[in-house]
């Protein structure tokens, strides 16, 4: 059973409340889809508000007489199946962007004013500077054009004297100070004092980046397990198809066979290929796998979405994600194909490291992680051989997934990997 | 080539684009028989025939209205508001109306409508015969806003216009009708036969909306005018002897950014010209992307020499249009700026 | 010295308020059958009092009478119920979805049915309505599909309008219907232009302008006679008075005026008032004007009188401003009861037809419904991409949106 959340709608052309004048229903009520459930009065029209939903009411969040707002609850009904009414929708959802988080490279402000500051103030009771004094203190007057060039140059403007109007800077002045050999000038070449700070304004997609990670980041208790996969057989297979590979079919990486095997593995631990949603305390277990994968951009990091992976062949799954890091490279993804994952798999593909500790795409419970293949000698017993191995960093969400089950989840897809047939082989 | 005032030039635009497409016409008060009280469509309507240029009642939004209706329909239509001054009956239309048609309905219909119409002063034309109310059709997103300076842009712009998929506001500096007015209303006028511009191809071409033109190239200051005032302000440069570029906007809206950053980089310095009223006039516009583009090479803030914001008046009509005086003096300061 | 009175200002009122007994003693019915059907080619200054009467088919007693009957075969007129009550039925699914939160806003065309379902028989393809935002029965009577409707009303992802339009603002070259604008009488005056294009390409094709009661007032309605009248445009000027303008009756557009009909009379343009109850009478009407504009005859201007019974739109409550019970007292009756009456008598059809088709048209629009709802509402689902704000609004996106598009991270 679920729960659905009535609100009282907008009835009106941006009306921002109306008060509650009649109640159709009584908690424990059985409603159907249409039927009044109540009337509400606004400045302009009285109106009755039907149910979307059959269901049950479990309770009501007004008394006759009462404003609510438009959007708060109104009533709360259970209803058969998974709740909806909370259900956000893909453009404020996991994933998605909105208009005001914009997807352009942070803003960089350089500072126009020198770094130095002044002396700090001795406090209120501190002497008051003379005027004369005081004006030297006070910004500098000089175009944009010489703040730049003199910040360029380290040059704190309140050091030069202007011979413009009101004292202020030209070019001419900077060069005379420049010429003076004063202090920047004096450093040796090469090993310039640098004292100049940069602000960058946290906007766009980085802004949304830090939100969404410090939202997976507090909610979420992480648990990651980290094991070693020998991709050895792996690789040579992966070589040889590459190899044999047919015009138009793209070049296979790792990735495409990790998510046939997460696939595969996710069918028998479907309580992993889930979301939470930790306010309704509910988990929805996705029957589709869509598999997202952390991207790089050059505005940061996007994650596009394969869907339906449980759908695709080894190629198709590998020209889908050449097809999505090109979309998502150049920005012309679509909003669909940059949400609604139910899990993720996170690379950083030549940088990858010995180990990660990836953050959960929230709301969903489990994130794959490969680190970087390198060749090292293993005791097969009798020697050192050289093997291909490659870790895999897998955080999940420990309110959801039990260490056992991340263990067992993770020796599954390594033994697939290790044994690349088995991706390939039905049932 | 042939020798052509803008009028000659705006009226062979709406002569070629009428002969190569039956779909274009023509009407607006007096336009007809008459050929409009400034003459552009003189001989129009003998050569084309009643039904491709007429005259309409004097309703600017029924003008419009209809104008709207005959695009839906598939027509060209290409029409003339007799002054400027007279546009606002017709606001609502151009604004709500023909700007948003193509939008609100996803391109099932939309609006390839010209609208031309005599602006500016230096006419003795008063109040209602001299505005410029560009600026009004620059903040109307779906419009496209032009106002040509001379008689080969005039005609390649009008074609060009003419043969645009949207709206287009066509506005020509009634003042330059006859020639490269600079703002010396005191000299006699210098007629477009004596300027290299009034050289004008008989058949068809166009200029594209958006592109501007530097007219004077220079590395002092950039001076970002249009209209009559492009004349204004090469006369303004010359009398000073102030290395200035002048940048001739021609389209307003799309505007090119571009080759005014470049300008202003090399320069450090900007001035804008208009003779349109100052206040939200369209060098607010061109300031405020000046700073957000090329804060950090101006050497001087960015100034504007426009109309004052006052009606236009009658009898001080030179006291009120920004002349080569004004702007000469608006070179000095930002240089010494 | 002459004593000079004081002036004092005449504000219109309605005959009652709220709380009053309903009367509509002002309007004057004529009987059904009594007013003369002119040649389409009749002078206009021969059928003024056309204008001022109402002309009529159907009977109290649910009988076709007069010269203005027996335009439509049965199977006509069992089309053009079906229509009514589809457009009825689609009203309110609408309008309960927007109660239910599903979109912003909705316009119910209760009671004014007849108007434009039997309007659009009288057209034919490739004509042109531009229409205001209470003749969905135009696209209901082509065929339109309902999903399309809805999608733009729930401004979903499969939205046609990409989600820029308020709700009920549809557009459909294909089926004759231009981009509804929201702002009152423009669209009057750019019928007339298009009728004006059509003749000027020598085509066969005509307009219909659409304006309510209200807005005649505004300015565009004065532009679009003028212009229709001195090039005797192809257009049917048409004025649907349904007596309220929001909560303004319409004497308050209408002044001294006997009717809004009588407006045409002044521009030479043969103007007619009909029962915008009796789908009869309508189709008749308009099938005449339509004949007029299609033979160059030049322009009509129709006023169709009716009543809305529903309030304004779901912003609006009518009991603030008139009589709660002032529909019921309506003396044209409802469309949709009267030519089912018709279609009973011819016997053609009866009460137990009538509900299992109301069972079926309900079935239909909730199926639809459902289809539409599976692309998402305004506030669920899916929805048009915040690129498609930026589309469009130009054949070629200039610089300066692309800009912006971008920041707007898209």
């Amino acid at each position: 059973m679920g729960e659905f959340v009535i609100r009282m709608p907008d009835v009106g052309e941006g009306v921002a409340e109306a008060e509650l004048v009649e109640w159709h229903v009584k908690p424990g009520d059985p409603v159907r889809e249409d039927m009044v459930l109540a009337a509400v009065m606004t400045d302009k029209a009285t109106v009755e508000i039907p149910s979307p939903v059959d269901g049950v009411v479990l309770w009501l969040g007004a008394e006759i007489g009462d404003t609510v707002a438009v959007k708060a609850p109104l009533l709360r009904i259970e209803i058969a199946g998974e709740g909806e009414a909370e259900t956000p929708s893909p453009q404020r959802g996991e994933g998605a962007r909105r208009a005001d988080e914009g997807a352009l490279p942070p803003a960089v402000t350089p500072l126009s004013s020198p770094p130095s500051e002044p002396p700090p103030s001795s406090g209120p009771a501190g002497p008051l500077l003379p005027a004369g004094e005081k004006g030297k203190e006070a910004r500098p007057l000089a175009s944009p054009a010489v703040r730049l060039r003199a910040q360029e140059a380290g040059v704190d403007l309140r050091q030069v004297a202007g011979s413009g109007p009101a004292g202020r800077i030209s070019h001419d002045d900077l060069d005379r100070f420049l010429a003076r050999g004063e202090e920047p000038a004096a450093m040796p070449a090469g090993l310039a004092r640098r004292t100049g700070t940069e602000e960058i304004k946290v906007t766009g997609l980085r802004r949304r980046i830090a939100e969404k990670m410090r939202l997976a980041a507090s909610r979420i208790p992480h648990i990651t397990y980290v094991e070693e996969v020998d991709v050895t057989d792996l690789e040579e297979l992966r070589a040889t198809m590459n190899a044999a590979r047919k015009p138009g079919q793209p070049k296979l990486t790792i990735l495409p066979f990790l998510i046939r095997a997460l696939v595969r593995t996710l069918a028998e631990q479907p309580g992993i290929n889930a979301t939470f949603d930790d306010e309704a305390g509910v988990v929805t277990r996705h029957a589709a796998v869509h598999v997202g994968i952390a991207t790089q951009t050059p505005s940061g990091l996007t994650v596009p979405v394969v869907r339906h992976a449980e759908a695709r062949t080894l190629w198709d799954a590998a020209a889908e994600l050449a097809r999505l890091a090109e979309a998502a490279r150049n920005g012309t993804a679509a909003r669909e194909e940059l949400s609604g994952s139910t899990i993720t798999i996170t690379s950083l593909g030549a940088l990858g490291g010995i180990v990660t500790t990836p953050i959960i795409n929230h709301p969903e419970v489990a994130i794959v992680g490969v680190n970087k293949i390198a060749t090292r000698p293993v005791w097969d017993g009798a020697q050192f051989i050289p093997r291909k191995i490659m870790n895999l960093s897998s955080s999940f969400d420990h309110r959801i997934v039990d260490g056992w089950d991340a263990a067992v989840f993770v020796q599954r897809v390594r033994a697939l990997l290790e044994t690349p047939a088995l991706i390939f082989i039905e049932g | 080539m042939a020798r052509m005032t803008m009028i000659e030039a705006v009226r062979s635009a709406m002569d070629v684009s009428m002969g190569r497409d039956d779909g274009v016409v023509v009407f607006g008060e007096d336009v007809g028989y008459f050929g409009g009280v400034f003459r552009a469509t003189q001989g129009l309507q003998a050569k084309y025939g009643k039904t491709r240029c007429f005259d309409a009642p004097i309703n600017e939004s029924g003008i419009l209205g209809v104008a709207i209706g005959m695009a839906a329909y598939g027509l060209k239509p290409c029409v003339e508001i007799q002054f400027a001054d007279y546009m606002y009956p017709a606001y609502d239309q151009i604004t709500q109306e023909a700007a948003r048609i193509r939008y609100r309905s996803n391109g099932d219909f939309t609006c390839p409508i010209v609208v031309r119409m005599p602006t500016g002063g230096g006419i003795f034309g008063g109040q209602t015969h001299s505005q410029s109310p560009e600026a009004l059709f620059t903040h109307v997103c779906g419009l496209k806003v032009v106002v040509p300076s001379n008689p080969y842009d005039a005609k390649g712009l009008l074609i060009a216009a003419i043969e645009d998929p949207d709206p287009v506001m066509f506005l020509e500096p009634k003042r330059l009708y006859n020639g490269p007015f600079d703002g010396h209303h005191e000299r006699p006028v210098t007629p477009w036969s004596k300027h290299p511009l009034g050289e004008v191809p008989e058949g068809h071409y166009t200029i594209p909306i958006g592109k501007a033109e530097i007219r004077r190239p220079g590395g002092a200051v950039t001076v970002v005018a249009y209209g009559t005032m492009v004349h204004v302000a090469l006369a303004a440069a010359e009398e000073t002897g102030i290395d200035a570029e002048v940048i001739d906007l021609r389209s307003l809206l799309p505007l090119d950014l571009d080759t005014i950053v470049e300008s202003v980089r090399k320069t450090g310095r900007c001035v804008v010209v208009h003779e349109a009223t100052l206040t939200s006039g369209f060098g607010g516009e061109i300031a405020a992307l000046v700073q957000e583009h090329c804060f950090y090479s101006l050497e001087a803030p960015v100034a504007r020499v426009t109309g004052w914001d006052t009606p236009y008046p009658h009898a001080q009509e030179w006291d009120y249009f920004p002349g080569p005086a004004r702007v000469g003096r608006a070179l000095q300061d930002v240089m010494e700026g | 010295m002459n004593e000079v009175p004081h002036l004092s200002l005449h504000v219109p009122e309605p005959a009652v308020r709220p709380g009053g007994q309903p009367d509509f003693s002002n309007v004057k019915i004529a009987k059904a059958g009594a007013v003369p059907r002119p040649a389409v080619d009749v002078a206009p200054e021969e059928i003024r009092d056309l204008a001022y009467s109402i002309i009529r088919v159907l009977n109290r007693e649910g009988e076709a009478v007069g010269p203005w009957a027996g335009l439509l075969s049965d199977e006509e007129l069992l089309a053009g119920l079906r229509d009514m009550m589809k457009l009825r039925a689609f009203d309110a699914r609408m309008l309960m979805a927007q109660r239910q939160g599903k979109t912003s806003f909705y316009m119910q065309h209760l009671g004014e049915e007849a108007v434009s379902c039997a309007f659009r028989k009288a057209l034919s393809k490739g004509d042109m309505n531009f229409p205001t935002y209470r003749q969905a029965g135009l696209l209901i009577a082509d065929g339109y599909p309902m999903v399309e409707m809805m999608n733009q009303i729930y401004s979903n992802e499969a939205d046609p309008l990409r989600g820029r339009q308020l709700p009920i603002m549809y557009s459909s070259k294909a089926h004759g219907f231009f981009t509804i604008s929201g702002n009152l009488a423009t669209q009057y005056v750019q019928a007339v232009g298009w009728a004006m294009a059509s003749a000027i390409r020598n085509d066969t094709k005509i307009a219909a302008a659409w304006i309510g009661d209200g807005s005649t007032a505004e300015s565009d309605f004065h532009s679009a006679l003028v212009f229709a009248s001195t090039y005797k445009a192809p257009v049917i000027l048409n004025i649907v008075n349904n007596q309220w303008a929001i909560s303004t009756f319409q004497g308050i557009a209408r002044g001294g005026s006997g009717t809004f009909a009588a407006r045409g009379l002044g521009f030479g343009i043969p103007a007619l008032r009909v029962d915008g109850n009796d789908y009869l009478a309508v189709h008749a009407v308009a099938k005449w004007a339509a004949e007029r504009a299609r033979r160059n005859l030049g322009p009509t201007l129709v006023e169709y009188v009716t009543y809305r019974v529903g309030a304004h739109s779901t912003s609006d409550d009518p009991s603030a401003y008139r009589p709660k019970t002032e529909s019921e007292a309506w003396p044209l009756g409802d469309p949709v009861l009267r030519l089912k009456k018709h279609l009973i008598l011819r016997g053609v059809w009866s009460e137990e037809r009538h509900a299992q088709a109301e069972a079926e048209i309900l079935d239909e629009v909730i199926a639809a419904q459902k289809e539409a709802e599976r692309h998402g509402t305004l506030h669920a689902g899916g929805k048009p991409s915040v690129r498609d704000i930026f589309e469009g609004v130009y054949a070629e996106m200039p610089a300066h949106i692309r800009r912006q598009r971008q920041k707007a991270g898209f």
